[in-house]
Protein backbone atom coordinates (compact mmCIF):
# COMPACT_ATOMS: atom_id res chain seq x y z
CA UNK A 1 0.00 0.00 0.00
CA UNK A 2 1.40 3.42 -0.95
CA UNK A 3 2.43 5.80 1.80
CA UNK A 4 0.24 8.88 2.12
CA UNK A 5 2.34 10.67 4.75
CA UNK A 6 5.98 11.61 4.53
CA UNK A 7 8.44 10.33 7.14
CA UNK A 8 8.39 13.40 9.35
CA UNK A 9 4.59 13.67 9.29
CA UNK A 10 4.39 10.00 10.28
CA UNK A 11 7.07 10.33 12.97
CA UNK A 12 5.46 13.38 14.57
CA UNK A 13 2.01 11.78 14.50
CA UNK A 14 3.38 8.57 16.04
CA UNK A 15 5.09 10.42 18.87
CA UNK A 16 1.68 11.94 19.65
CA UNK A 17 -0.20 8.71 19.00
CA UNK A 18 -2.28 10.28 16.25
CA UNK A 19 -3.63 8.24 13.33
CA UNK A 20 -1.02 7.44 10.68
CA UNK A 21 -0.99 5.89 7.21
CA UNK A 22 1.14 3.06 8.66
CA UNK A 23 3.40 2.30 11.61
CA UNK A 24 6.90 3.73 11.52
CA UNK A 25 9.87 1.42 11.07
CA UNK A 26 13.58 1.58 11.75
CA UNK A 27 15.65 -1.60 11.85
CA UNK A 28 18.67 -0.33 13.77
CA UNK A 29 20.94 -0.49 10.74
CA UNK A 30 23.71 1.92 11.57
CA UNK A 31 27.19 0.48 11.06
CA UNK A 32 25.97 -1.90 8.40
CA UNK A 33 24.73 1.05 6.31
CA UNK A 34 28.37 1.86 5.43
CA UNK A 35 27.99 -0.95 2.89
CA UNK A 36 25.49 1.23 1.02
CA UNK A 37 28.19 3.84 0.36
CA UNK A 38 29.93 3.79 -3.03
CA UNK A 39 31.18 0.37 -4.02
CA UNK A 40 30.28 -1.06 -0.59
CA UNK A 41 33.83 -1.67 0.57
CA UNK A 42 34.09 0.90 3.37
CA UNK A 43 35.37 -0.86 6.48
CA UNK A 44 33.88 -0.43 9.94
CA UNK A 45 37.13 1.13 11.07
CA UNK A 46 36.91 3.77 8.33
CA UNK A 47 33.26 4.45 9.07
CA UNK A 48 33.85 4.85 12.82
CA UNK A 49 36.97 6.99 12.48
CA UNK A 50 35.94 9.73 10.06
CA UNK A 51 32.95 12.07 10.56
CA UNK A 52 32.31 12.36 6.83
CA UNK A 53 32.29 8.59 6.36
CA UNK A 54 30.13 8.11 9.45
CA UNK A 55 27.59 10.57 8.02
CA UNK A 56 27.87 9.07 4.54
CA UNK A 57 26.71 5.71 5.93
CA UNK A 58 23.50 7.18 7.32
CA UNK A 59 22.83 9.19 4.18
CA UNK A 60 23.38 6.24 1.85
CA UNK A 61 21.47 3.91 4.17
CA UNK A 62 18.49 6.27 4.17
CA UNK A 63 18.50 6.35 0.38
CA UNK A 64 18.69 2.58 0.12
CA UNK A 65 16.38 1.49 2.93
CA UNK A 66 14.03 4.51 3.25
CA UNK A 67 13.80 4.40 7.06
CA UNK A 68 11.41 6.55 9.09
CA UNK A 69 14.06 7.71 11.58
CA UNK A 70 17.83 8.25 11.73
CA UNK A 71 19.66 7.64 15.01
CA UNK A 72 23.39 8.17 15.30
CA UNK A 73 24.58 5.03 17.07
CA UNK A 74 28.25 4.29 16.46
CA UNK A 75 29.17 1.61 19.04
CA UNK A 76 29.50 1.26 22.80
CA UNK A 77 33.26 1.75 23.08
CA UNK A 78 33.45 5.37 21.93
CA UNK A 79 33.66 6.91 25.39
CA UNK A 80 35.76 4.11 26.92
CA UNK A 81 38.28 4.42 24.10
CA UNK A 82 38.62 8.15 24.54
CA UNK A 83 39.02 7.64 28.29
CA UNK A 84 42.06 5.48 27.56
CA UNK A 85 40.78 1.89 27.44
CA UNK A 86 42.16 -0.15 24.57
CA UNK A 87 39.59 -0.77 21.87
CA UNK A 88 40.01 -3.70 19.53
CA UNK A 89 38.85 -2.36 16.21
CA UNK A 90 38.12 -5.15 13.79
CA UNK A 91 37.87 -4.06 10.18
CA UNK A 92 34.33 -5.21 9.58
CA UNK A 93 32.67 -5.61 12.92
CA UNK A 94 31.63 -3.98 16.17
CA UNK A 95 34.73 -2.93 18.10
CA UNK A 96 35.04 -3.68 21.79
CA UNK A 97 37.23 -2.87 24.77
CA UNK A 98 39.78 -5.61 25.30
CA UNK A 99 41.90 -3.91 27.96
CA UNK A 100 40.15 -2.04 30.72
CA UNK A 101 42.00 0.68 32.57
CA UNK A 102 40.69 0.29 36.11
CA UNK A 103 42.56 -2.27 38.16
CA UNK A 104 42.41 -0.81 41.67
CA UNK A 105 39.83 1.38 43.41
CA UNK A 106 42.21 4.35 43.13
CA UNK A 107 42.07 4.08 39.35
CA UNK A 108 38.40 5.13 39.33
CA UNK A 109 39.37 8.51 40.70
CA UNK A 110 42.07 8.98 38.08
CA UNK A 111 39.54 8.98 35.23
CA UNK A 112 39.24 12.38 33.58
CA UNK A 113 36.84 13.72 30.98
CA UNK A 114 38.78 13.64 27.70
CA UNK A 115 38.96 16.41 25.15
CA UNK A 116 35.81 15.75 23.15
CA UNK A 117 37.18 17.67 20.20
CA UNK A 118 39.49 14.72 19.64
CA UNK A 119 39.11 10.96 19.26
CA UNK A 120 35.94 9.12 18.38
CA UNK A 121 33.86 11.46 20.57
CA UNK A 122 34.68 14.11 17.99
CA UNK A 123 33.89 11.76 15.11
CA UNK A 124 30.54 10.92 16.69
CA UNK A 125 29.53 14.52 17.34
CA UNK A 126 30.70 15.94 14.01
CA UNK A 127 29.43 12.99 12.02
CA UNK A 128 26.03 13.22 13.67
CA UNK A 129 25.86 16.92 12.80
CA UNK A 130 26.62 16.10 9.17
CA UNK A 131 23.96 13.45 8.73
CA UNK A 132 21.42 15.57 10.59
CA UNK A 133 22.06 18.43 8.17
CA UNK A 134 21.59 16.05 5.26
CA UNK A 135 18.60 14.09 6.54
CA UNK A 136 16.90 16.38 9.05
CA UNK A 137 14.35 17.59 6.50
CA UNK A 138 13.40 14.00 5.61
CA UNK A 139 13.24 12.12 8.93
CA UNK A 140 13.40 12.81 12.64
CA UNK A 141 16.99 12.46 13.74
CA UNK A 142 18.64 11.71 17.07
CA UNK A 143 22.10 11.50 18.58
CA UNK A 144 23.08 8.35 20.51
CA UNK A 145 25.38 8.00 23.52
CA UNK A 146 26.27 5.62 26.34
CA UNK A 147 24.84 6.48 29.75
CA UNK A 148 27.27 6.91 32.65
CA UNK A 149 27.12 3.38 34.05
CA UNK A 150 27.53 1.78 30.63
CA UNK A 151 30.47 4.09 29.84
CA UNK A 152 32.08 3.11 33.13
CA UNK A 153 31.58 -0.63 32.74
CA UNK A 154 33.06 -0.42 29.25
CA UNK A 155 36.06 1.45 30.65
CA UNK A 156 36.64 -0.56 33.82
CA UNK A 157 35.12 -3.97 32.96
CA UNK A 158 31.59 -4.76 34.04
CA UNK A 159 32.56 -7.50 36.48
CA UNK A 160 34.91 -5.22 38.35
CA UNK A 161 32.40 -2.37 38.54
CA UNK A 162 29.65 -4.65 39.83
CA UNK A 163 31.85 -6.05 42.58
CA UNK A 164 33.15 -2.62 43.48
CA UNK A 165 29.58 -1.39 43.87
CA UNK A 166 29.86 -3.23 47.19
CA UNK A 167 33.61 -3.20 47.86
CA UNK A 168 34.55 0.31 46.74
CA UNK A 169 31.31 2.20 46.52
CA UNK A 170 32.65 5.75 46.87
CA UNK A 171 35.30 5.15 44.19
CA UNK A 172 32.63 3.89 41.79
CA UNK A 173 30.54 6.99 42.48
CA UNK A 174 33.54 9.22 41.84
CA UNK A 175 33.97 7.57 38.45
CA UNK A 176 30.25 7.82 37.68
CA UNK A 177 30.43 11.53 38.40
CA UNK A 178 33.24 11.80 35.81
CA UNK A 179 31.20 9.79 33.30
CA UNK A 180 28.23 12.06 33.90
CA UNK A 181 30.37 15.15 33.36
CA UNK A 182 31.58 13.57 30.11
CA UNK A 183 27.99 12.90 29.08
CA UNK A 184 27.03 16.50 29.91
CA UNK A 185 29.80 17.85 27.67
CA UNK A 186 28.69 15.56 24.87
CA UNK A 187 25.01 16.57 25.16
CA UNK A 188 26.00 20.22 24.96
CA UNK A 189 28.24 19.55 21.97
CA UNK A 190 25.42 17.78 20.10
CA UNK A 191 23.06 20.60 21.02
CA UNK A 192 25.46 23.25 19.70
CA UNK A 193 25.73 21.63 16.27
CA UNK A 194 24.43 23.46 13.22
CA UNK A 195 22.84 20.15 12.40
CA UNK A 196 21.27 19.74 15.84
CA UNK A 197 19.47 16.43 16.24
CA UNK A 198 15.81 16.55 17.21
CA UNK A 199 16.26 13.78 19.75
CA UNK A 200 18.90 12.27 21.98
CA UNK A 201 19.03 8.55 22.75
CA UNK A 202 20.69 7.25 25.92
CA UNK A 203 21.88 3.69 26.16
CA UNK A 204 20.92 2.75 29.71
CA UNK A 205 21.72 -0.94 29.29
CA UNK A 206 22.21 -1.88 32.93
CA UNK A 207 18.63 -1.09 33.91
CA UNK A 208 17.67 -4.74 33.80
CA UNK A 209 16.72 -7.26 36.45
CA UNK A 210 19.31 -9.80 35.33
CA UNK A 211 21.96 -7.41 36.58
CA UNK A 212 20.63 -4.86 39.05
CA UNK A 213 17.66 -4.54 41.36
CA UNK A 214 15.70 -1.31 41.73
CA UNK A 215 17.71 -0.01 44.66
CA UNK A 216 21.11 -0.61 43.08
CA UNK A 217 19.97 0.73 39.74
CA UNK A 218 18.74 3.91 41.37
CA UNK A 219 21.98 4.31 43.29
CA UNK A 220 24.36 3.62 40.43
CA UNK A 221 22.51 5.00 37.44
CA UNK A 222 19.12 6.49 38.27
CA UNK A 223 20.37 9.45 40.21
CA UNK A 224 22.82 10.37 37.45
CA UNK A 225 20.48 9.60 34.58
CA UNK A 226 17.66 11.81 35.81
CA UNK A 227 19.87 14.90 35.56
CA UNK A 228 21.03 13.89 32.10
CA UNK A 229 17.45 13.28 30.94
CA UNK A 230 16.52 16.77 32.13
CA UNK A 231 19.55 18.30 30.47
CA UNK A 232 18.54 16.84 27.11
CA UNK A 233 15.14 18.51 27.44
CA UNK A 234 16.68 21.81 28.47
CA UNK A 235 18.95 21.67 25.45
CA UNK A 236 15.88 21.39 23.23
CA UNK A 237 16.09 17.72 22.24
CA UNK A 238 13.58 14.94 22.87
CA UNK A 239 14.90 12.51 25.48
CA UNK A 240 14.87 8.88 24.32
CA UNK A 241 16.21 5.62 25.76
CA UNK A 242 17.56 2.43 24.24
CA UNK A 243 17.91 -0.68 26.37
CA UNK A 244 18.45 -3.97 24.58
CA UNK A 245 18.95 -6.00 27.76
CA UNK A 246 16.56 -8.67 28.99
CA UNK A 247 14.12 -7.86 31.81
CA UNK A 248 14.36 -4.05 31.50
CA UNK A 249 13.39 -1.70 34.32
CA UNK A 250 10.28 -0.49 32.52
CA UNK A 251 8.71 1.18 35.54
CA UNK A 252 11.75 3.40 35.98
CA UNK A 253 12.91 3.88 32.43
CA UNK A 254 9.51 4.28 30.79
CA UNK A 255 6.89 5.07 33.42
CA UNK A 256 9.00 7.37 35.59
CA UNK A 257 11.42 8.89 33.08
CA UNK A 258 8.84 9.26 30.27
CA UNK A 259 11.16 9.13 27.26
CA UNK A 260 9.74 10.22 23.90
CA UNK A 261 10.99 6.93 22.44
CA UNK A 262 11.90 3.71 24.26
CA UNK A 263 13.73 1.12 22.20
CA UNK A 264 13.92 -2.41 23.56
CA UNK A 265 14.58 -6.05 22.79
CA UNK A 266 12.59 -9.20 23.48
CA UNK A 267 14.09 -12.49 24.68
CA UNK A 268 11.44 -15.18 24.23
CA UNK A 269 13.49 -17.80 26.09
CA UNK A 270 13.93 -15.73 29.23
CA UNK A 271 11.03 -16.06 31.67
CA UNK A 272 9.42 -12.67 32.26
CA UNK A 273 10.99 -10.96 29.24
CA UNK A 274 8.23 -8.57 28.10
CA UNK A 275 6.92 -8.96 24.54
CA UNK A 276 5.60 -6.07 22.43
CA UNK A 277 2.06 -7.14 23.25
CA UNK A 278 2.73 -7.11 26.99
CA UNK A 279 4.56 -3.79 26.91
CA UNK A 280 1.67 -2.13 25.09
CA UNK A 281 -0.93 -3.94 27.21
CA UNK A 282 0.67 -2.75 30.45
CA UNK A 283 0.48 0.85 29.32
CA UNK A 284 4.12 1.58 28.55
CA UNK A 285 3.15 2.85 25.07
CA UNK A 286 0.58 5.23 26.55
CA UNK A 287 3.11 8.04 26.76
CA UNK A 288 6.26 6.79 25.03
CA UNK A 289 6.72 5.48 21.52
CA UNK A 290 7.98 1.92 21.94
CA UNK A 291 10.43 0.52 19.39
CA UNK A 292 11.48 -3.08 18.91
CA UNK A 293 11.67 -6.08 19.03
CA UNK A 294 12.83 -8.11 15.99
CA UNK A 295 15.75 -10.42 16.76
CA UNK A 296 18.86 -8.85 15.17
CA UNK A 297 20.34 -12.21 14.25
CA UNK A 298 17.48 -12.72 11.83
CA UNK A 299 19.06 -10.02 9.64
CA UNK A 300 22.17 -12.20 9.42
CA UNK A 301 20.80 -15.72 9.43
CA UNK A 302 17.22 -15.44 8.21
CA UNK A 303 15.90 -15.70 4.68
CA UNK A 304 14.00 -12.83 3.10
CA UNK A 305 10.82 -14.90 3.47
CA UNK A 306 11.45 -15.48 7.16
CA UNK A 307 12.15 -11.77 7.59
CA UNK A 308 8.83 -10.91 6.00
CA UNK A 309 6.95 -13.45 8.12
CA UNK A 310 8.55 -12.23 11.34
CA UNK A 311 7.87 -8.59 10.54
CA UNK A 312 4.26 -9.36 9.62
CA UNK A 313 3.81 -11.31 12.85
CA UNK A 314 5.14 -8.42 14.93
CA UNK A 315 2.96 -5.92 13.05
CA UNK A 316 -0.10 -8.06 13.78
CA UNK A 317 0.85 -8.44 17.44
CA UNK A 318 1.34 -4.68 17.76
CA UNK A 319 -1.88 -3.84 15.91
CA UNK A 320 -3.95 -6.15 18.10
CA UNK A 321 -2.43 -4.83 21.31
CA UNK A 322 -2.73 -1.20 20.25
CA UNK A 323 -6.34 -1.54 19.18
CA UNK A 324 -7.15 -3.17 22.52
CA UNK A 325 -5.63 -0.16 24.28
CA UNK A 326 -7.22 2.42 21.97
CA UNK A 327 -3.83 3.52 20.66
CA UNK A 328 -3.17 4.62 17.09
CA UNK A 329 0.50 4.63 16.26
CA UNK A 330 2.88 4.74 19.20
CA UNK A 331 5.03 1.78 18.12
CA UNK A 332 7.96 1.56 15.73
CA UNK A 333 8.72 -1.78 14.08
CA UNK A 334 12.42 -2.09 14.74
CA UNK A 335 15.15 -4.50 15.68
CA UNK A 336 15.66 -5.10 19.40
CA UNK A 337 19.37 -4.27 19.17
CA UNK A 338 21.58 -2.96 16.42
CA UNK A 339 21.53 -4.99 13.23
CA UNK A 340 25.04 -6.52 13.22
CA UNK A 341 27.38 -4.37 11.13
CA UNK A 342 29.28 -7.39 9.81
CA UNK A 343 29.64 -8.18 6.14
CA UNK A 344 27.44 -11.27 6.54
CA UNK A 345 24.36 -9.21 7.43
CA UNK A 346 21.89 -9.39 4.57
CA UNK A 347 20.97 -5.92 3.33
CA UNK A 348 17.97 -7.47 1.57
CA UNK A 349 16.58 -8.48 4.95
CA UNK A 350 16.74 -4.90 6.23
CA UNK A 351 14.99 -3.70 3.09
CA UNK A 352 12.38 -6.44 3.43
CA UNK A 353 11.61 -5.42 7.00
CA UNK A 354 11.02 -1.80 5.94
CA UNK A 355 9.02 -2.80 2.86
CA UNK A 356 6.86 -5.20 4.86
CA UNK A 357 5.89 -2.42 7.24
CA UNK A 358 5.06 -0.22 4.26
CA UNK A 359 2.86 -2.94 2.85
CA UNK A 360 1.19 -4.30 5.98
CA UNK A 361 1.73 -1.68 8.69
CA UNK A 362 -1.62 0.11 8.38
CA UNK A 363 -3.62 0.27 11.62
CA UNK A 364 -7.36 -0.05 11.31
CA UNK A 365 -9.05 -1.12 14.52
CA UNK B 1 34.53 -24.86 66.58
CA UNK B 2 32.35 -27.83 65.67
CA UNK B 3 32.20 -29.31 62.21
CA UNK B 4 28.61 -28.06 61.87
CA UNK B 5 29.65 -24.55 62.82
CA UNK B 6 32.48 -24.58 60.29
CA UNK B 7 30.26 -25.81 57.47
CA UNK B 8 27.56 -23.30 58.36
CA UNK B 9 30.18 -20.53 58.49
CA UNK B 10 31.48 -21.50 55.08
CA UNK B 11 27.97 -21.53 53.64
CA UNK B 12 27.13 -18.14 55.16
CA UNK B 13 30.37 -16.56 53.98
CA UNK B 14 29.64 -17.60 50.39
CA UNK B 15 26.02 -16.43 50.58
CA UNK B 16 27.19 -13.07 51.94
CA UNK B 17 30.03 -12.83 49.42
CA UNK B 18 32.71 -12.49 52.12
CA UNK B 19 35.89 -13.86 50.61
CA UNK B 20 38.11 -13.42 53.68
CA UNK B 21 35.49 -15.14 55.86
CA UNK B 22 35.17 -17.99 53.38
CA UNK B 23 38.95 -18.52 53.36
CA UNK B 24 39.03 -18.34 57.14
CA UNK B 25 36.40 -21.09 57.48
CA UNK B 26 38.12 -23.15 54.79
CA UNK B 27 41.35 -23.03 56.78
CA UNK B 28 39.40 -23.75 59.96
CA UNK B 29 37.93 -26.83 58.28
CA UNK B 30 41.38 -28.16 57.43
CA UNK B 31 42.88 -27.46 60.84
CA UNK B 32 39.86 -29.11 62.54
CA UNK B 33 40.17 -32.25 60.44
CA UNK B 34 37.04 -31.70 58.37
CA UNK B 35 37.31 -33.55 55.07
CA UNK B 36 38.02 -31.00 52.30
CA UNK B 37 35.48 -32.56 49.96
CA UNK B 38 32.81 -32.41 52.65
CA UNK B 39 33.65 -28.75 53.30
CA UNK B 40 33.20 -28.04 49.62
CA UNK B 41 29.96 -30.01 49.26
CA UNK B 42 28.28 -29.23 52.57
CA UNK B 43 29.53 -25.69 53.06
CA UNK B 44 30.69 -23.84 50.03
CA UNK B 45 28.53 -25.44 47.35
CA UNK B 46 25.47 -25.40 49.56
CA UNK B 47 26.01 -21.65 49.88
CA UNK B 48 26.50 -21.16 46.16
CA UNK B 49 23.29 -23.05 45.42
CA UNK B 50 21.42 -20.70 47.73
CA UNK B 51 22.93 -17.78 45.82
CA UNK B 52 21.85 -19.37 42.53
CA UNK B 53 18.29 -19.79 43.78
CA UNK B 54 18.14 -16.21 45.01
CA UNK B 55 19.49 -14.92 41.70
CA UNK B 56 16.88 -16.93 39.81
CA UNK B 57 14.19 -15.46 42.07
CA UNK B 58 15.55 -11.91 41.49
CA UNK B 59 16.34 -11.57 45.18
CA UNK B 60 20.05 -11.40 44.39
CA UNK B 61 21.54 -9.47 41.51
CA UNK B 62 24.85 -9.47 39.71
CA UNK B 63 26.97 -7.73 42.38
CA UNK B 64 25.94 -10.26 45.03
CA UNK B 65 26.42 -13.23 42.69
CA UNK B 66 29.87 -12.08 41.61
CA UNK B 67 30.97 -11.51 45.20
CA UNK B 68 29.64 -14.92 46.21
CA UNK B 69 31.55 -16.52 43.36
CA UNK B 70 34.69 -14.69 44.44
CA UNK B 71 34.22 -15.97 48.00
CA UNK B 72 33.64 -19.50 46.74
CA UNK B 73 36.81 -19.50 44.66
CA UNK B 74 38.74 -18.06 47.62
CA UNK B 75 37.69 -21.03 49.75
CA UNK B 76 38.19 -23.46 46.89
CA UNK B 77 41.82 -22.33 46.52
CA UNK B 78 42.35 -23.34 50.14
CA UNK B 79 40.51 -26.65 49.99
CA UNK B 80 41.31 -28.06 46.54
CA UNK B 81 44.96 -29.00 47.26
CA UNK B 82 43.70 -31.21 50.11
CA UNK B 83 41.38 -33.34 48.03
CA UNK B 84 42.93 -36.73 47.19
CA UNK B 85 43.88 -37.07 43.54
CA UNK B 86 41.73 -40.15 43.03
CA UNK B 87 38.68 -38.15 44.18
CA UNK B 88 39.48 -35.33 41.76
CA UNK B 89 39.95 -37.79 38.93
CA UNK B 90 36.34 -38.93 39.36
CA UNK B 91 35.00 -35.47 38.56
CA UNK B 92 33.71 -34.89 35.05
CA UNK B 93 35.99 -32.47 33.25
CA UNK B 94 34.62 -29.42 31.54
CA UNK B 95 36.16 -26.61 29.53
CA UNK B 96 34.40 -23.28 29.25
CA UNK B 97 35.14 -20.08 27.39
CA UNK B 98 33.82 -17.08 25.50
CA UNK B 99 34.32 -17.68 21.80
CA UNK B 100 36.82 -15.81 19.67
CA UNK B 101 36.12 -12.14 19.04
CA UNK B 102 34.07 -11.60 22.18
CA UNK B 103 35.23 -10.48 25.60
CA UNK B 104 31.91 -10.37 27.47
CA UNK B 105 32.52 -12.91 30.19
CA UNK B 106 30.22 -12.21 33.13
CA UNK B 107 27.71 -14.81 31.98
CA UNK B 108 30.46 -17.35 31.35
CA UNK B 109 31.88 -16.71 34.81
CA UNK B 110 28.51 -17.29 36.44
CA UNK B 111 28.03 -20.53 34.51
CA UNK B 112 31.54 -21.63 35.49
CA UNK B 113 30.75 -20.94 39.13
CA UNK B 114 27.51 -22.88 39.04
CA UNK B 115 29.15 -25.77 37.18
CA UNK B 116 31.86 -25.89 39.82
CA UNK B 117 29.17 -25.83 42.47
CA UNK B 118 27.45 -28.60 40.53
CA UNK B 119 30.42 -30.91 40.93
CA UNK B 120 32.20 -30.50 37.61
CA UNK B 121 35.94 -29.86 37.34
CA UNK B 122 35.92 -26.75 35.21
CA UNK B 123 38.84 -25.43 33.20
CA UNK B 124 38.26 -21.79 32.33
CA UNK B 125 39.74 -20.92 28.95
CA UNK B 126 38.82 -17.27 29.42
CA UNK B 127 37.47 -14.97 26.73
CA UNK B 128 38.23 -14.40 23.07
CA UNK B 129 39.08 -18.12 22.83
CA UNK B 130 39.98 -19.53 19.41
CA UNK B 131 38.33 -22.75 18.17
CA UNK B 132 41.76 -24.38 18.25
CA UNK B 133 42.09 -23.71 21.98
CA UNK B 134 38.69 -25.29 22.68
CA UNK B 135 39.69 -28.36 20.69
CA UNK B 136 43.11 -28.63 22.35
CA UNK B 137 41.50 -28.42 25.80
CA UNK B 138 38.87 -31.03 24.94
CA UNK B 139 41.61 -33.26 23.58
CA UNK B 140 43.59 -32.92 26.81
CA UNK B 141 40.55 -34.15 28.74
CA UNK B 142 39.72 -36.77 26.09
CA UNK B 143 36.22 -35.34 25.83
CA UNK B 144 34.10 -34.22 28.73
CA UNK B 145 32.04 -31.06 28.46
CA UNK B 146 32.69 -28.16 26.11
CA UNK B 147 30.77 -25.05 27.12
CA UNK B 148 30.76 -21.95 24.94
CA UNK B 149 29.33 -18.51 25.43
CA UNK B 150 28.92 -15.33 23.42
CA UNK B 151 26.98 -12.12 23.84
CA UNK B 152 27.35 -10.96 20.27
CA UNK B 153 25.67 -12.15 17.09
CA UNK B 154 28.70 -11.90 14.78
CA UNK B 155 30.80 -14.18 17.00
CA UNK B 156 28.23 -16.98 17.04
CA UNK B 157 30.01 -18.48 14.04
CA UNK B 158 32.89 -19.30 16.39
CA UNK B 159 30.64 -21.82 18.12
CA UNK B 160 30.02 -23.61 14.85
CA UNK B 161 33.77 -23.64 14.18
CA UNK B 162 34.34 -25.36 17.53
CA UNK B 163 31.63 -27.91 16.76
CA UNK B 164 33.16 -28.59 13.33
CA UNK B 165 36.59 -28.88 14.94
CA UNK B 166 35.31 -31.47 17.42
CA UNK B 167 33.93 -33.54 14.56
CA UNK B 168 37.11 -33.25 12.52
CA UNK B 169 39.33 -34.19 15.46
CA UNK B 170 37.24 -37.24 16.27
CA UNK B 171 36.28 -35.89 19.67
CA UNK B 172 32.63 -35.12 19.00
CA UNK B 173 31.26 -38.42 20.28
CA UNK B 174 33.32 -38.12 23.48
CA UNK B 175 31.96 -34.67 24.33
CA UNK B 176 28.77 -33.08 25.48
CA UNK B 177 28.54 -29.53 24.21
CA UNK B 178 26.50 -26.67 25.57
CA UNK B 179 26.11 -23.10 24.36
CA UNK B 180 24.64 -19.97 25.88
CA UNK B 181 24.53 -16.19 25.68
CA UNK B 182 21.91 -13.64 24.73
CA UNK B 183 21.84 -14.12 20.93
CA UNK B 184 21.93 -17.93 21.05
CA UNK B 185 18.92 -20.21 20.97
CA UNK B 186 17.96 -23.86 20.94
CA UNK B 187 17.37 -23.48 17.21
CA UNK B 188 20.93 -22.25 16.75
CA UNK B 189 22.26 -25.07 18.95
CA UNK B 190 20.41 -27.53 16.72
CA UNK B 191 21.78 -25.84 13.60
CA UNK B 192 25.39 -26.20 14.65
CA UNK B 193 24.95 -29.61 16.24
CA UNK B 194 25.48 -28.65 19.88
CA UNK B 195 23.91 -30.96 22.45
CA UNK B 196 22.36 -28.32 24.68
CA UNK B 197 21.39 -24.68 24.88
CA UNK B 198 20.64 -22.98 28.17
CA UNK B 199 19.07 -19.63 28.98
CA UNK B 200 20.84 -19.31 32.31
CA UNK B 201 23.47 -20.95 34.50
CA UNK B 202 21.11 -23.03 36.56
CA UNK B 203 19.28 -24.43 33.56
CA UNK B 204 22.60 -25.27 31.95
CA UNK B 205 23.92 -27.10 34.97
CA UNK B 206 20.66 -28.98 35.34
CA UNK B 207 20.89 -30.18 31.72
CA UNK B 208 24.51 -31.23 32.13
CA UNK B 209 23.84 -33.03 35.38
CA UNK B 210 20.94 -34.91 33.87
CA UNK B 211 23.11 -35.98 30.96
CA UNK B 212 26.39 -36.68 32.69
CA UNK B 213 26.00 -37.48 36.39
Amino acid sequence: MADTMNHIERDVASLQDKPVDRLTTYPLAMGVARRCVGDGTMTYREWASDPKKFAAGFIAGQKYFDHDWAIGLMDLSVMAGDLGAHVRMDEQNTPFVDQAIVHDPEDYEKLRVPDIKKGRSHVLVEGTGMFVEALGSQVITAAFLEGPLLALTQTASAEKVFMDMVNAKSAVHAALKTMTDYDVEMVKAFSALKGKPAGFVWDYLWGNYSCLGDQQYEEFEGKYARGLNELVGKEGMANCIHNCADLPHLETQVRAWKPAIYSMAYYPLIPGSPSAKEVIGKGYADNSLIAGTIDPQLFVRGTVEKMEQTTMKLIQEVKTAMCAKGLHSRYCISSGCEVPPSVTTKLDNIKKCVDTVKQYGQIKC
Amino acid sequence: MSKEQILAGLEKAVVAGKKDEAKKFANEALSSGVNALEAIDQGMIKGMNIVGDRYAAHEYFLPQVLLAADAMYGALDVLLPHIPKDQLAKQIKAVIGVVEGDVHDIGKNIVKTMMTAGGFAVQDLGRDVSPEKFIEAAKAHDGGIVAMSTLMTPTMDGMKMVMDGLVESGLRMKCKTIIGGAPTSQEFADDIGADFHAVNAQAGVAKLKAAML
